[in-house]
């Protein structure tokens, strides 16, 4: 697939080209600050793009700001946001605008070169990729909710999907067939009172707002 | 006895001053008695911020003049006149500073005269003194009467020009305030500094580094020289990273001070700054030590200083003088180098001066074109 990326750090430029390189994608522009990011995006019209949060002239949220102005430009354009830290805060903004085709995870994911380059692919084809660490604060956060009553399963599959996973690879993870990944799922919705949902963005959607809206302490 | 002559000569020439400066406010206070009724009926009010801006100078002269008989600072402290004439006129008045300068003036005017004691007391000095010392072999008494009388002037001075304890006060807090919003913002741009430093040095390499070794594992099977390759390049990563550390934690506390001292640090700093540095240490070796915020901010100094001489002086030699002082520890960096370092210039002086600023303390910075330049920093602490 052909890929923008935007990085101020040189070091991680590099890194980042070589491992899409190496998984066979073509890195059609690299933008190094906040302002050439759009015109790069305009201008190649890529199939996804990889943006740090962190970036010149600011060194604040360039990356982000220019992720959230790619998506009103560019409908359905996939993004993946990188971030050095993780704000839940900037995960809720992305996923804000309700189309599929977002992913925010932490810049230490990228050492896990195939999970992040499954995470790319999902996000390309218009899936979710939420980082591990967004999904596990919004899920230790609560007290008093009805995610009490989950089983420690229950949960496991409830994390997996907020993070933007499919049945198949939930399954694969957990190492349960499908059809019992299919049983939790049904049993998570029931009891938190969620109306059932497909295994598209719309669940982890679902999942999300329900993890970042309800059951506040 | 020359001694006696060469001091009492000193006290005439001050006495001098102050009897030309008790003429002076004599005529002063006349005209502005004159002035005051005269204005008051024709001009209104629009003199009396002038004229007491000119009380001002004439008491801020005569602090300067006792500052240097008696080499004790006579602290000034002045509202600053703004506004509309109206607000001038208020500010002139009710500024605490004007009353104190009339009080000093009005009891001048009264004693100014008795320095012409000092004519007589010469007379009778040479005659007496002079067949008491040369004579008798004694030790001289008229003559150092005159020391005595500059002395006394210049007590008296002091005492009536000296702002109240409550303006000094009010003055001092300001200045803490001051001084207190200065630490918090040079705190403030430090944490900020170093979460820049970490962000874009030893977080992304460690990012970087962990991706060369994602990569070399999938490379491991299919092509080992590759991963070889990457494993190395990881490993150089690491190695970077661990030296990025090191400088940021240098950046936060030096480790040579905590080990060796700041006479210790200071003499680390010399032997690594590539100029021929002569350091003394004023006997800081020995002994208490200053506080460790103290010894970090006088190490920056130094460190900060010694750059900026090898980088733009142009010469290879410099001084290092670090001292103990009643108030504190003094530091002083000599090069004789060009000079004409300019704190504008975004030179590292400004950071300087604010770390410096921020533990209270005073810097000078005398870089004259041609120089040498001389960095001086007085930081307050208890030993």
């Amino acid at each position: 697939m052909r890929v923008v990326i935007a990085e101020d750090n040189a070091l991680l430029r590099e890194g980042l080209v070589l491992l899409m390189t190496s998984a066979g994608h073509e890195v059609v522009a690299v933008a190094g600050s906040g302002p050439e990011i759009m015109p790069a995006l305009l201008k190649h019209r890529p199939d996804a793009a990889v943006l740090d949060v962190r970036m010149p002239p600011g060194f604040r949220d360039e990356g982000l700001r220019a992720a959230l102005e790619a998506r009103r430009e560019i409908p359905g354009l996939p993004v993946l946001v990188l971030s050095q830290y993780v704000e839940e805060s900037y995960a809720t903004e992305l996923l804000g605008g309700g189309a599929g085709g977002i992913g925010y995870l932490l810049k230490d994911r990228v050492g896990r070169v195939d999970e992040f380059l499954d995470a790319l692919d999902r996000v390309a084809k218009g899936g979710t990729a939420i980082d591990p660490e967004v999904v596990a604060e919004l899920l230790t956060r609560r007290r008093d909710s009805p995610l009490d009553s989950l089983t420690p399963r229950e949960r496991e599959v409830l994390k997996l999907m907020a993070e933007g996973h499919d049945n198949a690879t939930i399954a694969r993870t957990l190492v349960v067939t499908e059809r019992a990944v299919h049983k939790h799922i049904g049993n998570v919705f029931q009891k938190l009172g969620l109306p059932p949902s497909d295994s598209g963005h719309r669940r982890v959607l679902a999942v999300l707002a329900y993890l970042a809206h309800t059951g506040r302490p | 006895m020359w001694k006696t002559v060469r001091r009492a000569a000193r006290a005439t020439a001050y006495l001098a001053g102050a009897a030309a400066m008790a003429f002076g406010t004599w005529l002063f206070i006349t005209v502005l008695l004159i002035a005051a009724f005269g204005t008051l009926a024709v001009a209104g009010a629009w003199l009396t911020p002038e004229a007491v801006l000119l009380l001002r100078r004439i008491a801020g002269a005569k602090r300067n003049m006792t500052a240097a008989w008696t080499g004790v600072k006579i602290p000034e402290v002045y509202r600053p006149f703004t506004g509309t004439m109206r607000e001038r006129l208020v500010s002139a008045l009710r500024d605490p500073g004007t009353r104190t300068d009339l009080r000093w003036m009005a009891a001048y005017w009264l004693y100014g005269a008795m320095f012409a004691l000092a004519v007589p007391l010469w007379l009778a000095g040479l005659v007496i003194d002079g067949v008491w010392c040369g004579l008798l072999r004694r030790e001289a008494v008229v003559l150092p009467l005159i020391v005595r009388l500059a002395d006394l002037d210049a007590d008296w001075s002091t005492a009536l020009l000296k702002p109240s304890p409550q303006v000094q006060l009010t003055a001092r807090v300001e200045e803490l305030a001051a001084t207190r919003a200065d630490a918090i913002a040079a705190h403030g741009a430090e944490l900020r500094r170093i979460e820049r430093d970490l962000h874009d040095g030893a977080q992304a390499r460690l990012v970087a580094l962990s991706m060369r070794l994602g990569l070399a594992k999938r490379a491991y099977g299919q092509d080992p020289e590759l991963a070889l390759k990457l494993l190395n390049e990881a490993q150089e990563q690491a190695e970077k990273a661990l030296t990025e550390l090191r400088q940021v934690v240098r950046g936060i506390h030096p480790p040579v001070l905590s080990d060796r001292g700041l006479a210790g640090a200071v003499r680390a700093l010399a032997a690594g700054s590539g100029l021929d540095v002569v350091v003394d240490d004023g006997g800081l070796d020995e002994g208490v030590r200053a506080p460790a915020a103290v010894e970090t901010a006088a190490y920056f100094v130094v460190a900060e200083s010694l750059t900026n001489a090898a980088k733009y002086s142009g010469v290879s030699q410099a001084e290092v003088h670090l001292a103990r002082v009643r108030r504190g520890l003094r530091v002083r960096v000599k090069d004789e180098g060009g000079g004409g370092a300019d704190e504008s210039s975004g030179s590292g002086l400004l950071g300087m001066r604010r770390r410096v600023a921020a533990l209270d303390g005073i810097m000078e910075v005398s870089s004259p074109a041609g120089g040498p330049t001389v960095i001086e920093v007085e930081l307050p602490c208890v030993w």
